[in-house]
């Protein structure tokens, strides 16, 4: 079988609950960072026995990291925080018992640790939660998160300032800051031109992928629509009823997508694919059957997903015969998939001609610009499957 | 049947134990310091937000 697929996403931090010895946090870190396990798990034992932090910030990592398997608590944001105060508390009154037990390092050294580790996840996490979407193009950090990042910032700079402050080492940092200080600032004046060209440049850059992407989803858009529904027309021509009939539907469906609106009735991911397989039904004469297992929010990225399961399907109804096609879909936690069956007589993907837009603009282009994956399996006399995923 | 109000179990809870603690304490069979209550209180706390996060998640 040849195989054609788009590239996947880098995978985020999650426990690697198969590597793991206990909750498969020293694993998931390890693989995220790319060294091995056993060193992340001796730092996490250093810690523990050096005052205990170690214990603690294990569990706190474990309840905030997701599992691999994408099983996760998802919170509203004023429960997120108050369950996280609670995790702290619960942090922080551990410390104080083992303080109280004399399982203890400093207090001049255990305090900024925490406070130091406390800032550094929330920045960490920020990093990771504001991190663009890929669709979007652009680094666009929300008010609330960056707010947090921020917050997480004041906490690891107040740490080092904590840590001096108890060592006794401030007044002589003092002058060290003084230097630092100014040599910043005579640097940033220095490099200030240079630093604005460069922003000036991104900028026009990303401006120019952001035109060049929305370019190829209008393409891909009217190749979905309007090509096909001129090509339907031109078959059934003999029918005028049904041409004038589908002239209408494709007026309304491009009236529709020019003001922005959504079809009435089609907030849902479910609902908006299941007519869609009813639409190609119709326009094609081919039983679509559906599967779909959970459901979730039309949003932009659920939304490209629909449309590049729509053109697979149109692909399958045109070329697969009279059989019929399957549709499979699964929206279960962060991940959305898509699969599209025939028993057609198949093809072979890398032989598919570069102006054919169906498969490389509508599917593996337009899962990509939404950063999503694409892959095509087929093979000639084998029928094909399409499969489209979005991590949310 | 009536839903379990699980903010307010854990909160009784927390409350109980403190209280048997203290009793404990009280009748000489374990000798509870003074650097033991905000411990105590924090885990108190801390458990009763995390219920109570829960809850409404």
């Amino acid at each position: 079988m040849t195989a054609v697929s788009a590239s996947a996403a880098a995978p985020p931090l999650r426990r690697d609950s198969e590597r793991g010895l206990l909750g498969g946090v020293c694993a998931g870190f390890a693989r995220r960072l790319g060294v091995d396990p056993i060193v992340v798990r001796a730092l996490f034992v250093i810690a523990a026995v050096a005052g205990g932090i170690g214990i603690p910030a294990y569990g706190l990592a474990w309840a905030l990291i997701p599992a691999e398997n994408g099983e996760r608590l998802t919170l509203p944001a004023r429960s997120s925080w108050q369950v996280a105060s609670g995790i702290g508390l619960l942090a922080l009154a551990a410390l104080l018992l083992m303080r109280e037990w004399g399982l203890w390092f400093s207090d001049a050294i255990t305090w900024p640790v925490v406070l130091a580790a406390a800032g550094g996840a929330l920045v960490w996490r920020q990093s990771v939660a504001a991190a663009p979407p890929r669709s979007a193009g652009g680094l666009r950090i929300p008010a609330d998160a960056a707010g947090r990042a921020l917050l997480g910032t004041g906490l690891v700079v107040g740490a080092g300032l904590v840590f001096l402050w108890l060592n006794g080492a401030l007044a002589a940092a003092k002058d060290v800051l003084l230097a630092v200080v100014v040599v910043l600032v005579a640097g940033g004046l220095v490099l200030a031109p240079w630093w604005l060209r460069l922003v000036r440049g991104l900028t026009a850059e990303r401006a120019e992928r952001i035109r060049s992407q929305e370019r190829a989803e209008v393409a891909a858009h009217l190749h979905d629509s309007v090509l096909q529904t001129l090509a339907l027309m031109q078959k059934r021509v003999e029918d005028p009823r049904e041409v004038a009939s589908l002239a209408r539907r494709q007026e309304r469906e491009l009236r529709a997508w020019l003001n922005g609106r959504r079809e009435s009735g089609a907030d849902s991911f479910g609902r908006r694919l299941e007519a869609a397989a009813a639409e190609v039904e119709e326009d094609h004469g081919v039983p679509v059957d559906v599967v779909a297992v959970g459901d979730t929010r039309l949003d932009a990225r659920a939304e490209a997903l629909v449309a590049a399961a729509r053109e697979a399907m149109v692909n399958a109804a045109k070329f697969a015969g009279d059989g019929p096609v399957s549709v499979y879909a699964e929206a279960e936690g962060e991940r959305v998939a898509v699969y599209v069956r025939d028993r057609g007589p198949g093809f072979d993907p890398a032989a598919v001609p570069p102006d054919r837009r169906g498969l490389r603009e509508s599917i593996v282009g337009r899962m990509e610009r939404h950063g999503g994956r694409a892959a095509v399996q087929s093979a000639p006399g084998e029928g094909t499957e399409v499969e489209l995923v979005m991590e949310r | 049947m009536k839903r379990v109000d699980r903010t307010s179990l854990v909160a009784g809870l927390v409350t109980i134990g403190l209280g048997v603690l203290l009793l404990v304490d009280q009748l000489g069979a374990i000798d509870l310091g003074f650097g033991y209550t905000p411990s105590a209180v924090l885990a108190g706390l801390g458990a009763i937000l995390v219920a109570s996060g829960l809850e409404r998640g």
